[in-house]
């Protein structure tokens, strides 16, 4: 038996292999891998974007936190990075003594973020009250200031003199802990 | 010499199947690179992306560790400025519950408030209100007691009492250093 097909049909049975074998090759060595590759990428980019998200929001609860002690601790804040102004103090607290002298003592002592430096404080007082409300008013004073012993009170006529050291706390400036830089 | 009556039909390279064919695999090649460079965007645009986040992720790395260190420094401040505080108050009760403590009949005339004790120098009518109305309330606070006396010209006694605490914890203490 003597299968008869005609040049034009083999042709078009050869392009059509030709293609068919392009076709496949090009979708199961280039497509599909490719095809692959992105879904891995999108379910790893979905990853990343939903641990960013939550990385966002504790960020976001942090800065809330930073904010609350920030505005509960203002006080306390703006008295440590305060420069101990004698004058100022002097005038602040003028209404509880009837004469009041600072002397700045020379040793600065530097205790990790923090310096400290000691005042001397003579003067004379007209009764221990006025004593007792000038330590209640230090602790709403500008600086964070430390009362220490020796504390000496002398009368002296109908005034009481006394003296006492103050140990006045702030912010070292140039630790690196103590930079202020959110907000 | 004609054999044929009829018209010889022209003939094409491209005849309708051939047409038919390059038609659909055109199309289907056609379909096939779209899609191939669609997917080579999208995972260009994917890479970008998670690189961005990568670098945005360390941002917020870097500012919530600030902000953890801002924190901690903040609650330090707080603890310091509460430990002076107590402090001043602690002193504050100190020098009344003293002041309070010597009686009307006694009259002091210099007071000496130390770390870990306390030096007063006054005048007492006679030695029995010193030791029952001053010494013995002072003994009570402190570990050891000294008192002198030596006449005073009215005839009362001028007095020196000297009392000082044992304790490694006096009134005081260092606040900084407590931590």
């Amino acid at each position: 038996m003597k299968i008869n097909i005609s040049r034009q049909y083999i042709y078009l049975l050869a392009i059509l292999l030709l293609l068919l074998v392009f076709v496949l090759l090009f979708s199961f060595t280039v497509l599909i891998p490719k095809g692959k590759e992105y879904r891995e990428d999108r379910i790893e980019y979905k990853k990343a974007s939903r641990e960013f998200r939550r990385y966002q929001n504790f960020h976001s609860e942090v800065q809330e936190k930073l904010k609350g002690i920030q505005a509960e601790n203002r006080h306390i804040i703006t008295a440590f990075d305060a420069t101990f102004n004698k004058e100022r103090f002097e005038k602040q607290h003028r209404d509880y003594f009837s004469s009041l002298t600072l002397s700045r003592l020379s040793n600065t002592a530097l205790e990790d973020e923090f310096i400290s430096y000691e005042v001397n404080t003579t003067s004379e007082i007209s009764s221990p009250k006025s004593f007792y409300d000038f330590l209640d008013a230090v602790n709403k004073s500008d600086w964070i200031i430390a009362v220490e012993f020796p504390i000496n009170f002398k009368r002296d006529g109908e005034m009481i003199k006394s003296s006492f050291t103050m140990k006045v706390y702030a912010v070292h400036k140039e630790s690196n802990a103590t930079k202020r830089v959110v907000e | 010499m004609k054999y044929s009556y009829i018209t010889p039909r022209r003939k094409s390279v491209l005849t309708k199947e051939i047409q038919l064919l390059l038609t659909f695999f055109t199309i289907t090649i056609l379909m096939l690179f779209v899609t191939y460079f669609f997917l080579l965007i999208k995972d260009y645009t994917y890479v970008d992306d998670m690189n961005d986040i990568a670098i945005s992720r360390s941002d917020l790395e870097k500012d919530i560790q600030t902000m953890k260190a801002q924190i901690t420094f903040i609650e330090k401040e707080n603890l310091i400025a509460q430990k002076i505080y107590t402090k001043n108050i602690v002193l504050k009760d100190s020098i009344t519950n003293l002041f309070d403590l010597v009686p009307q009949r006694i009259t002091l005339s210099e007071a000496k408030l130390l770390e870990n004790g306390l030096i007063l120098y006054g005048i007492t009518p006679n030695k029995d209100i010193y030791n029952f109305m001053l010494q013995a309330p002072l003994r009570s606070i402190f570990h050891r007691t000294y008192s002198s006396f030596y006449p005073a010209q009215n005839g009362w006694l001028r007095f020196v009492s000297t009392n000082y605490i044992d304790e490694e914890l006096s009134l005081s203490g260092e606040v900084y250093n407590e931590d």
